[in-house]
This record gives C-alpha cells, structure tokens and sequence, in this order.
C-alpha cells in the first residue's frame, strides 16, 4: 500500500500500521471517494506524542482509498476514537455520511509499559536474578492450568529446576538459555489444601534429587539416569504419600557439627505447631519461619519469627527476643554472603505497599542490624528458602498479575 | 465522638495484591454489619458466603472452575457438561452429588432459565437449550444458580440455607447472623473463625459502631464515600459493578416506541450524578462501561428535552407509575426522574416496588461484572429478566448487540456505580470480589503483638 510506503520514513510507526490500514479499509467502503474532514480523539492510553503519528498514517491510508482529508468542513466526517477495551486498545471511526451515521471499529495493540528501579548501596548491595517465571512459559507453550498454580517452591538440582506448586511439582531443563517443562508430577488426589498453602523442596545431598514437603504430603523425587520402576518417568522417579513428617529446617552448618533440626507443619494452617526435633531444652512458640544461624561467636542458634509477629533467637538452652524485627514480614531465610561475620538474613519487609523490598540483616547481638538498602521486588514475596549452596537465597515473588517468578537474591560485599 | 482511622484510601480498582509481607492469622470473629438481610436475594453477603456456584469469578471477572473442575460444550453450544468437583461435601456432611446439584438448580430457577433441561449424568451435570448457551459458564456463576442442599439425607427440607461455601450457619439472634468456618471447605477453611453479620443497621449506626470498634466492617454507600473518605475512615471502593437503570414497560401507554424513546431523552443523567450521588460512579448511556467495551461512548447521555417534547408529539400519556426501592436513595433518585419526566410531559407517580409490581417504569439495579464484555452483557440481560445468549467477541458485532437492546428504549441507562466498604484497621487482606462485595474467605484479622 502507498501509505505505508510513506510511514516507513517515520519513528517505529510498527504498531499502528495494520490498524490504521484496516480501519481506513472499513471507512472506505462506507464512504467511497472524496473529501472527507478527519477528526481523532484519544480515549487510550497511547501516549500523545503516538497521535500525529496515527493521523499522518489514517490520512495517508485514506488518500490511497481516494478520500482526501479536508482541513474544514465537509459533508462527510470522520470521528477516529482511539479507544481502549478490557483487552486491548479498539480504535473507533463514526462515519458521518450527510445525515447517516456509521460506525466501525478495530482491534489496536497498546504499547507496553516500561518500569525502572533503583537500588541505593549500604554495607551490602542485594541483587536478584531471576532463575525462573511462569510468564514467559504461559506465553510460549501451551500449559494444563494446574502448571500455572500457585508456586510454593522452587529449587534447582544437578538435573534441572524443580518448581513445586499447589498441585503438581514440575521439572524444568535448560534449553537454548531458557527453561522448558520437561516432566510433571501432578498430586495425586488429597485433601484440600489451607489457604495460603505452603511447601518446601530440599536438596538431597549429592544434589541430584529432592524432597518435597507441603501440607500432609512428602515426596521423594529421584533423579536416575535410567528407569528403573513404574513410578518412573524419563529420568525422575517421584514418590509422593500422605505424611506429617517434621519438615527439615535448613541448615548448613551441618558440616560444622550443628545438629539438623526439623520442624513439625500444621497442615491445616499456615504455620509450624512449635514442636521441633530435637528439642532446642525450650518450649517454642508456633512459628511461619525458622532457619538455623551462626552467631559471630562460632556457635549455632535457631531463629523463630512467631505467629504472633514476634521474632526469637534461641540459644543455650534459652529464648529470646530479637530487637529491630517490627519491619519483618513472615518470612526471611538465612545465607552466608562472606561479607560479614557468621550469618546473614533476608528478610521481606511487612506492610500493605504495593509491593515488597527486602533487607539483609546481620544479628550481632540480639538486635537485628540493617546491612543492606531495600531492594525493591516487583511484586509479593510470598515464600523464601535459603539456598542449598547456603550463599543466596531463593524467593518466590508473585506479581500483580498472578504471575509467579522465583528470584535468586545474592549480595555484594561494599 | 468519631475516632481518628488511620488516614488511607484504597481503590479496589487499582492493583491490590494480596500482602503476604506477614502471613494470615488463623482464628477470630468478624463483625459485619450491613443496611438490609443478609440472605437477601441476589447478593446478599450470607448467601454468597454459604453457597458456591458450579464456577465462579475471579477478582478480575474471569471465569473459573467452583464446584465443577470443567466443562465442555458440543452441538454448536446446545449442550454443556459440567464435571463436579470430587469429595466435596454440604456443611450436613453429605457429599456433593450431581443429583443435588440438579435438585438445586431446579429449584432455584423455574422459568426464563437459560437452559431447556438439566440432568444429572454420573458425577456431570449436563444443561441442554433448545438455544445455544454460549455465556452458561460466567451466568452459572452468578446468585440465581448458586448450589444449596435441598434434601437432607432423611428427606427433610434442611432447617437453614446449606451449601458447600467457606462459612457455614451457626446461629440467628434476633437481628444477627453467625456464620462459623467450614473446616472441610474444597477451597481450605477460612482464616476467620466465625463472622458475626448484623443485619438491618442504618448507616449512621454502622459507622458509629466503626468508630468505637464496636464493628470490623460496614457498608459505604456510593454517595457517602466521600463522606467516609473526609472522615478518614479506611474505605474500599469496587469499580463500577452495578448499573442504575429505568426498566421501561412496553404495553399499555409505553407500547408506543416514541413515547419511550422521550423518557429516555428526557432524563437528565447530571443532575443524579452530581446531587444525589455526589460524583461518585458514572454517568452512562451504555448497558455496559467503556473500560469494559471502548465504545460506550457511542452512547451519548446528554438530556434533549426538547427532542423529548417532539418525540411524544404533542401526545398527553396517562399517569405512569415509577417503581423504586423503599430505601431513600432510591426513592430520591425516582423522585428527581419524576420531576425530569414532569418536564418533558409526563405525570409520574412514585411508588415502592413491593407495593407496585407491575408499575410502568422501574428503577433497578443490573450487575456489570464479567472481564468478557460478551459474558457481562449477558449476565446483566439475565438480571433484568431477559435470557439473552451473547455468543459474539467481535467488538463491532458486540456493539450492534448492545445498540440493538437499546434501542428498544426498555432499558434506560442511567448510572454506573461501584459499591464500597469501610473496615477497621485490623482487618486484613480484605479484597472485594467482581461484584464488589466482599471475600471473606480470605480475610484475616491481625494479630495483637
């Protein structure tokens, strides 16, 4: 067409082009040629610089039709509403032929909306990465809705990425620098799960395999490299069954000589009843987080954020409160950054903001001291673990949209 | 005297994800109090916490799976079957059959239903039409066909509204209503314990009763939310999730199409939007918005009394009844379109809608939810007595659809409004649903530290 011809010469006239071509189509098979005046409103959000844009390219379209734009009045008007519907952008033309009217509309794309942030250094600088979105996989492949469930967890094995959610577990692979679903592990039929399900996916130790734990159900998922049993699919044996197992804290400090604790799951809740193994010599309270953490001293502790909002350092046989956590949300994990003495935390911060930030904290005593600026996280942090290298930690972030994506969250040292 | 709230307002409108930062906190009573009955129909907040629908929408409007998992339509959208959700049991503990669900929907719907017949085939429920169905998911969503035991394993009619929702009877004291978690609910129990619903309160009352933490949570009428925003009172505001309408009668001396066509051109929109609602909502001329359709501004609302006066013809029609609701809302709105009318010609008497069920002119109050502007349309013909399949996507198509229905002039479009709520503040995760009320199922409330 001559008109799009002329448009090329343009800034990135791209997205409007096939509406402007199509709905002067339309328009002109009501009209026919002529003179005609062209009017546009915007009713969208495409911005307004976008507008002489479009005009240039209707009136271009037009004129191939034979409809030459007149500056002023004419017995024929055209009224081009830039409009915009539940999905998309709908571009709207009013035909105004002598005393007739018609109307006739087209599908438009919107342009996409850019976001920034910024992160301002402290002691230490968090950075994330993201490891893996369910985004870009709704957008590429055709997934069953119970993959685009609600993630609980993620871990990633020698074998691939495994990605728990509220019904399945699901083995990612990578494939040409992106992950693509190789294998699901879908429940088997259970009880409900609580609102606000939860789980968690430990590595084994040669990280090849993992368990899994979520509310009244452990599986034990293998990774061979040949099949060996019916359970078996491709490379990945998974074994799922009804149980109320204490669920491991995570802990690397193991190697150190620091007892594995594990933590009993209140599955028709949101939280751990308390009652951990071994006993810690303490009566805890019911907790959402626990992870165990080396004080700056050498020795080993284990920190509880309680149901009641109140975070508690167990040590020696005694519990105590920690200062400085009223900004704390529920969760927070533990990791060594190598950048101070012992561990750190990351903690996501509470509030009702739009979206979440998290923080790295150290605990020199018994107060929890900043040591990073916020970072800010494009949406709700709704678990976090440490990760099995003990360095990072895995946070999983829901987005405005439900879209879940599981960030890598790391620190610099400054 | 009124205590300072903490100063913020949320539009529901606006993204609100759900703040896990801290984790919900199981246990709690909720005090809820509300203008009129909670098991009022359509949408009265007990029916909608007790009873689920074979699906549901989401916050969005989107159609989801409820009580069936899925569904499959053949024969051109004559036929669906709707697979049932398994292990899903009433609040009696019997379990959730196709049978029951059958029982329900035959009951509750008798005539003008969307569907020709219903079955129960093995654990499916199957609808066919003599029409096709194409909205049967979104509209099996909606009040009218929500799912409640009408059998009890004995054969007797249950005591008390029994479905399979989040909360369960418990008790009705004089004017309250308690509803107690379902522990066994398919969607998880609720966090909340128990929700105590204090029905029939004046709104003075309500607001009172916020104010000295004597409640959790109480209505906001359209055109006190400013007033409550002044206030500093913590309110939620839907989009706008109901249309404010004049249903008008096509027999008798509206039979004539001018004559109903100058109604609608004798209303004036503005004065209703600027006076009795205070600003709040908008003023449409289109069954269904523009940020739903991105046409609706095709519909022009501007008053045209003199194009009102030329359209009756110098006809004199009879008196002409105007039905509204009893509340005074409703009745200052159909007050001031009487006045309007008056203008343009007419003699309009007012009167309550139990007392005039046949009346010429109705105000009423039509849903707009459903993310598909075709479902939406479909859902709000349903809720003004008409069975209408919208089978097209087409936005053109769509909009000769909607100019069709109008231009029939029984439906006059008047207002969009939203509805909205205030809470204290200890409420927490409080997200209102696609019709704008509620969901308590995921409310919490916060822990005292």
């Amino acid at each position: 067409m001559a008109g799009l011809a002329g448009a090329s010469a343009f800034a990135a006239p791209g997205p409007w082009e096939q509406p402007a071509a199509t709905l002067t189509d339309q328009i002109a098979a009501i009209l026919g040629p002529g003179p005609a005046h062209l009017e546009i409103r915007n009713l969208s959000s495409i911005p307004v610089d976008q507008i002489p844009l479009i005009r240039r390219l209707l009136t271009q379209d037009l004129k191939a039709h034979g409809i030459s734009v007149a500056d002023s009045d004419s017995a024929n008007n055209i009224h081009v509403s830039l409009s915009q519907d539940w999905m998309d952008g709908l571009w709207v033309a009013e035909v105004e032929e002598g005393a007739e009217t018609h109307v006739t509309m087209v599908r438009a794309r919107l342009l996409p909306r850019s976001s920034s942030g910024s992160i301002t250094p402290d002691r230490v600088t968090l950075r994330k990465q993201v490891e893996w979105s369910n985004h870009d996989l709704a957008s590429s492949v055709s997934l069953p809705p119970t993959s685009r469930g609600q993630v609980l967890a993620a871990l990633k094995t020698n074998a691939g990425l495994a990605v728990m959610n509220d019904a399945e577990i699901s083995i990612y692979a990578k494939s040409s620098g992106a992950w693509t679903l190789e294998q699901r592990f879908p429940f088997a039929a259970r009880n409900t799960l609580p609102r606000d399900p939860r789980g968690i996916l430990i590595s084994t130790p040669d990280g090849n395999g993992f368990t899994a734990f979520t509310a009244g159900e452990k599986c034990n998922c293998n990774y061979t490299t040949q099949s060996d049993s019916a359970h078996t699919a491709g490379g990945w044996a998974v074994q799922c069954h009804a149980s109320d197992d204490p669920w491991p804290i995570p802990n690397d400090l193991t190697a150190n000589g620091v007892t594995s604790l594990s933590a009993f799951y209140n599955g028709a809740r949101d939280y751990f009843s308390g009652v951990v193994a071994p006993s810690p010599g303490v009566d805890l309270p019911p907790f959402y987080s626990a992870a165990v953490i080396q004080r700056p001293a050498g020795s080993a502790a284990l920190l509880v954020g309680g149901i009641d909002g109140k975070v508690q350092l167990v040590e020696n046989g005694a519990i105590k409160t920690v200062a400085g956590t009223r900004d704390w949300g529920s969760d927070f994990a533990a990791f060594q950054s190598g950048c101070g003495s012992g561990t750190q935390i990351i903690a996501s911060a509470s509030g009702e903001a739009a979206n979440d930030s998290l923080l790295a904290y150290e605990l020199p005593a018994l107060e929890a001291v900043p040591l990073s600026a916020p970072l800010a996280i494009d949406g709700t942090v709704t678990a976090m673990f440490s990760a099995p290298d003990g360095k990072s930690v895995l946070a999983v972030v829901r987005n405005a949209a439900n879209e879940y994506e599981v960030d890598r969250v790391t620190a610099l040292c400054n | 005297m009124l205590r300072r709230f903490a100063i913020s307002c949320f539009v529901a409108a606006l993204a609100m994800p759900g703040g896990a930062r801290t984790r919900p906190h199981y246990g709690g009573s909720l005090r809820v109090e509300i203008g009129g009955d909670a098991w009022h129909y359509p949408n009265g907040l007990a029916r909608l916490m007790v009873l689920d629908g074979l699906t549901a929408l989401d916050a969005d409007g989107n159609v989801t799976p409820a009580l069936a998992t899925d569904w499959q339509s053949d024969d051109k959208d004559h036929r669906w079957e709707f697979h049932l959700r398994p292990g899903v049991a009433f609040h009696d503990g019997s379990p959730l059959t196709s049978t029951a669900v059958v029982m329900s929907l035959n009951l509750s719907c008798t005539e003008n239903c969307p569907w020709t017949a219903v079955h129960a085939v093995g654990s499916s429920v199957v609808f066919t039409g003599d029409s096709p169905m194409p909205n049967l998911p979104a509209l099996l969503s909606q009040d009218a066909f929500l799912i409640a035991l009408t059998r009890t394993a004995d054969g007797q009619t249950p005591a008390n509204p029994t479905g399979t929702g989040p909360f369960q009877f418990a008790a009705l004291n004089g004017s309250v209503l308690t509803l107690t978690a379902n522990d066994s609910c398919w969607q998880g129990r609720p966090f909340l314990d128990q929700i105590q619903l204090i029905q029939n309160r004046s709104i003075r009352d309500q607001w009172l009763d916020l104010s000295v933490d004597r409640s959790d949570v109480v209505e906001v009428p359209p055109q006190q939310i400013r007033q409550a925003q002044q206030q500093r009172i913590t309110v939620f505001v839907s989009p706008p999730v109901e249309l404010l309408a004049i249903q008008v009668s096509d027999s008798g001396a509206l039979s004539n199409p001018m004559m109903r066509a100058a109604i609608a051109q004798a209303v004036d929109r503005g004065a209703l939007f600027n006076v009795i609602f205070q600003k709040q909502g908008e003023i449409t001329a289109s069954l269904l918005p523009q940020s739903r359709t991105g046409y609706a501004f095709l519909f022009p609302p501007d008053r045209g009394l003199n194009k009102a006066n030329e359209l009756r013809g110098g006809l004199a029609p009879p008196p002409l009844t105007l039905a509204a609701q009893a509340d005074p809302t409703m009745q200052l709105v159909a007050q001031r379109i009487a006045l309007n009318l008056h203008e343009a010609g007419f003699n309009i008497q007012v009167a309550n809608i139990p007392t005039a069920p046949r009346a010429d002119l109705a105000l009423v109050e039509l849903p707009i939810i459903g993310a598909n502007p075709a479902d939406a349309l479909a859902i709000l013909l349903l809720g003004a007595g008409e069975n209408a399949p919208v089978t097209t996507e087409d936005p053109a198509t769509l909009f000769r659809a909607e100019h069709d229905v109008l231009d029939l002039k029984t439906l006059i479009p008047l207002l969009d409004l939203p509805r909205a709520w205030a809470i204290n503040s200890g409420v927490r995760d409080f997200k209102l649903r696609a019709d704008g009320t509620p969901d308590f199922a995921n409310v919490s409330l916060e822990a005292t530290q």
